[in-house]
Order: structure tokens, then sequence, then C-alpha cells
């Protein structure tokens, strides 16, 4: 399969006749829902038409796209990075990996409401704040995955490759990493999903830029087609994420069968 | 490739034993006890015994993987696990499986432990080139593992053992999971090409006749890796190879040497 076929072959990037009629009959069920609200009880203001919502969509501010956007890229780089090098360094010492290992179970446990309100007690700072709320949030995922990618390593493959005594580098560059690349990717998207959901919240506190405060902004207004135009959009940041690393995997990972 | 300036060197095993602890129970498990074998240079040994005899104890302490309990192996005077590092280049290996890694091309894969002796780039390609081709896979250099027969797959895992132009070459029922008429052909070229190179080559083997074929001598392994037999092939004829064999045989199953190998049993 060629990268252009296996590319075409990714969910993300296709857009299948299904996928074009469940979004159609949700448009429909909508705009049929929008324009009998009054007659349901329902405020006309909480289900705005879609037309309303398209023109909200036309006011969005590209600048709270490009911070968010770049809040979210900037934590999961620092997560993942993170997350990599205290992996390796506990793949390596299994002492560390004891002394380490209950204390992320407990990030992991905290809620993501806990970690805002903690951020906001402790730092002054508005980035700094939003940052370590993604990086905690973020960093431990993709630390337990890399590390249970690296701890599945076939055996086979470290024995053959210790056989030929590599250094300590080598034995990570030239086995654990590239073996470990196929989880990267799928941790990559679980967090990006994490990271879009948590820095809007994160935004919503504090924040005067980026797609949470733009939210906090419309719910102060009441006004819902706002709301939705900036939740489309979000949607939309998502995919476009996703369908990026995507992208990359099926280059990347084109030695797999 | 490189012409050697000297030989490999002798191995030594004494009193070599190996004892491992149950996890589930803590029972200690003697794959190994008081093993004494000389492997002289550029000889080619089999070993053969049945499973969990500690064939393949013998084989990780062999590359130095594992630690003896008790014992030593010497290589030229070396620990192949005391000494890990300077065996770097010295020693390779070519196990069961092909243990390709699957996002390396053919090539790539036969280029990776020159890339961990850290030679230069140019001479990597040309050496992985070289015993690529002698496997009769230059056409198959850009491949990925999974495009390939595990026939083919078991010849890259050959060409990487040979690239690195090892003083000595372990094997590890190399050739026991392929069909016969693929296997006959690799052992021949496995054979070929180790006393071209005047390495030390020992394989590991269930299968007498492959030993039989191969080596020059047979180390016949009991339980515990207990030396039942050391036998000179040499000092057989070919016409009596059929005897060997069933001697052996009978060797394995009464767990102490045939009389038909008293020869083989002197000393001992």
């Amino acid at each position: 399969m060629s990268i252009e076929e296996h590319a075409k072959s990714v969910p993300v990037l296709s857009f299948p006749r299904q996928t074009l009629v469940s979004l159609l009959v949700f448009a429909v069920a909508w705009e049929t829902l929008s324009h009998l609200s009054p007659y349901l009880g329902i405020p006309p203001f909480a289900v705005p038409s879609l037309v309303k919502i398209a023109q909200s969509v036309t006011t969005i501010t590209p600048i709270d796209v490009a911070v968010t956007l770049a809040r979210v890229i900037g934590a999961l780089v620092v997560s993942f990075a993170l997350g990599l090098v205290l992996a390796m360094a506990m793949y390596r010492s299994e002492r560390l990996d004891n002394y380490l290992h209950p204390m992320i179970r407990i990030l992991m446990a905290v809620p993501v409401v806990s970690w805002i309100l903690f951020a906001v007690l402790w730092f002054p700072g508005v980035e700094f704040r939003i940052g370590f709320v993604l990086v905690v949030v973020c960093g431990p995922v993709f630390l337990i995955d890399t590390l249970d990618a690296m701890r599945a390593v076939p055996r086979e493959l470290r024995h053959m490759i210790q056989s030929f005594r590599p250094t300590a580098p080598q034995f990570f560059v030239k086995l654990m990493l590239p073996a470990i690349v196929p989880t990267i990717f799928t941790s990559w998207k679980v967090n990006i999903s994490l990271a879009i959901r948590v820095v809007t919240i994160a935004e919503l506190v504090g924040a005067v830029t980026g797609i949470g405060h733009q939210l906090s902004v419309a719910q102060e207004l009441f006004s819902v087609s706002d709301v939705f135009a900036w939740t489309v959009v979000l949607v939309a940041l998502l995919f476009l994420l996703e369908a990026v690393v995507a992208r990359i995997e099926a280059r990347v990972l084109r030695w797999r069968p | 490739m490189n012409a050697r300036t000297s030989g490999p060197p002798p191995i030594e095993v004494r009193g070599l034993r190996k004892v491992f602890r149950q996890t589930t129970t803590g029972q200690a498990v003697v794959a190994i006890d008081r093993l004494d074998l000389t492997i002289q240079p550029k000889e080619v040994i089999a070993i053969v015994g049945q499973t969990g005899c500690g064939k393949s104890t013998f084989f990780d302490l062999m590359i130095g993987l594992d630690a003896p309990t008790e014992g030593y192996i010497h290589i030229g005077g070396k620990s192949p696990f005391a000494d890990f590092d300077s065996f770097r280049g010295k020693i390779a290996t070519v196990f069961q499986q092909d243990r390709l890694l699957p996002w390396r091309s053919a090539l790539d894969n036969a280029k990776l432990p020159l890339e961990l002796m850290g030679l230069p780039e140019d001479e990597q390609r040309e050496r992985a080139l070289t015993w690529l081709t002698r496997l009769g896979l230059s056409q198959f250099t850009n491949a990925y593992p999974h495009e390939l027969s595990g026939g083919m797959r078991q010849r890259v895992a050959i060409a990487r053992a040979f690239a690195v132009e090892p003083d000595i070459l372990l094997a590890d029922e190399a050739f026991g999971h392929l069909d016969e008429v693929t296997a006959a052909e690799l052992r021949e070229t496995f054979l070929q090409l180790a006393r071209e190179r005047g390495s030390t080559a020992i394989l590991i083997t269930h299968q007498l006749e492959e030993a039989i074929a191969v080596g020059d001598r047979i180390a016949v392994f009991g339980k515990s890796a207990k030396l039942l037999a050391d036998i000179h092939v040499g000092r057989w004829d070919v016409n009596d190879y059929g005897m060997l064999r069933e001697a052996i045989q009978a060797t394995l199953q009464a767990q102490k040497a045939d009389p038909r190998l008293a020869q083989d049993m002197t000393g001992r």
C-alpha cells in the first residue's frame, strides 16, 4: 500500500457517504427542533437555527483560535518530552519506577477542576497556569503509555540487539524508540482530544484570550449561537489536529503491513 | 570483506553451573550442572540435546546475556558476561526466529550490528550489501521483513550475523523452523561462509542429521547440560553416519553414553 493509499484509508481523513448522511440527518433534526422549540416549551435562543450558528461562525476571531492552538501544541510537546524522558528513566531503573509509579497514579486520579483551582492558587501568571494544568493532565498519560509500550517490546528483539552489544543510548535509539512509535502516535491522538477539552476549561478561569475565554464571554451574553459556533470551531480544531497526526503516522509507519 | 589478521580465540568452559529460582515456588532449578568443554579456534561444534536440557541457557551464557552461577566461560581469557563490551564485533548470533526489526528494510537490518559497532556509513552499506548479495537477496535489499518469505528473512538474519565478520558465530536452532530444502540450503551456506571466514561456529540444534552434517564435533547434552558424549565426527566414516545417529539417539534416551561412542568419551 502506498503512503497515499494508506492516508486515504485513515478514517479521520476520509469522508464516507455514511458520515455525510449522519451529519445531514443531524442537521435536519437540529433545524426542525430549532423551528419547533417555541411549541415544545423550549426558549427559542436555546436552540439557534443553523443559519444563526453559521453567522456566529463568521464572527470567530482567528487570534483566539491561534492562541488556544498554540497552548495545546506547546503543552503537548512539553508533556510528551517529559513523559518520554521519565519513562526511559523508569524503564532503566526499577527503583525509580517503584518511587514514581504511585505518585503518577495519584496525579492521574486528581480531577481536572482540582488542578485548575490549584493552578489559580499557586501561580500568578495565566499562561503558566494553563500550561501547568495541561502538562499535569497530559504528561502522565504520555508517560504511562510510553512505559507500557517499552515493557511490551518483545524479549526476543531485546535479546537480539543486546547480543550485538549496543551502548545504552544505542539500545534506546535503535530498538526501543522505533518499537514504541505506534504507541506514541496513539497516545498523541488520545492526548490531543484530552488537551482540547482541558484547555477550554482552563481558559474559562482567568484567561483573557482563547476559545475557552470566548465561550465564557458568550455565556455571559446569553449568546447560545456563539457558544455553538465556538464549539464547532473546537471540534473542527480537534479533527484537524487528529488528521495531521494521522497523516504523519501514515508516513512514519509505512513499514507496517 | 576484511581479511582476518589473527584467528579466533579458544573457548574454555570450566565447572559451568547455572541455577534459576522459580518465581512462583522459589524452588531452585539447575539448568547447567558443572559443564566442562573446550572449543578450539575455527572449530564447528554442534550441541544436541532434548528440549529443556540447558542448550538455550548455555547459548545465553555464551552470548554474555546472563552470568554463570558458578564456573566460567572464557573466550580468549575473557568472560563474555563480565567483559561484555570487549566482545562487540567479535560474536554474532543467528536465532531460531529471524528476529528482524519490522521497521527496517533488509539492508537496514543487515546494517544494524555495524551501526552499533560505529563503522563508517559507507562501510556499513558495503558490507551489508555484500552479504545480502552472497545470500541471494540483492533484489530485495529495500524490502521490509513482512514482504519476505520465512527463508528469505532467515537469510537476512544470517547476513546480519556474517556482516559483523565475527570470530565466533552462534546459531540457536537457526534452521529448525524452515522447510527441509530451505534449511539444508541455508545450513550449507552457513557452514561454507563460516569456514571461509575462519570463524568458530557453535550450532545448537535438536536435529541429529543437522548436527552430523555440519559439526566437526558434536557435544551431546543430557539433563542439566551434562556432557554425555563429545564426538569428533571426522573420526567416523561417512558410511557409519547412520550408526552414529542411532548411537546419539540411544545416548539421549538412556542419558548415558552409548557403547558405540566409547571412542569419543576417552578420558571421561
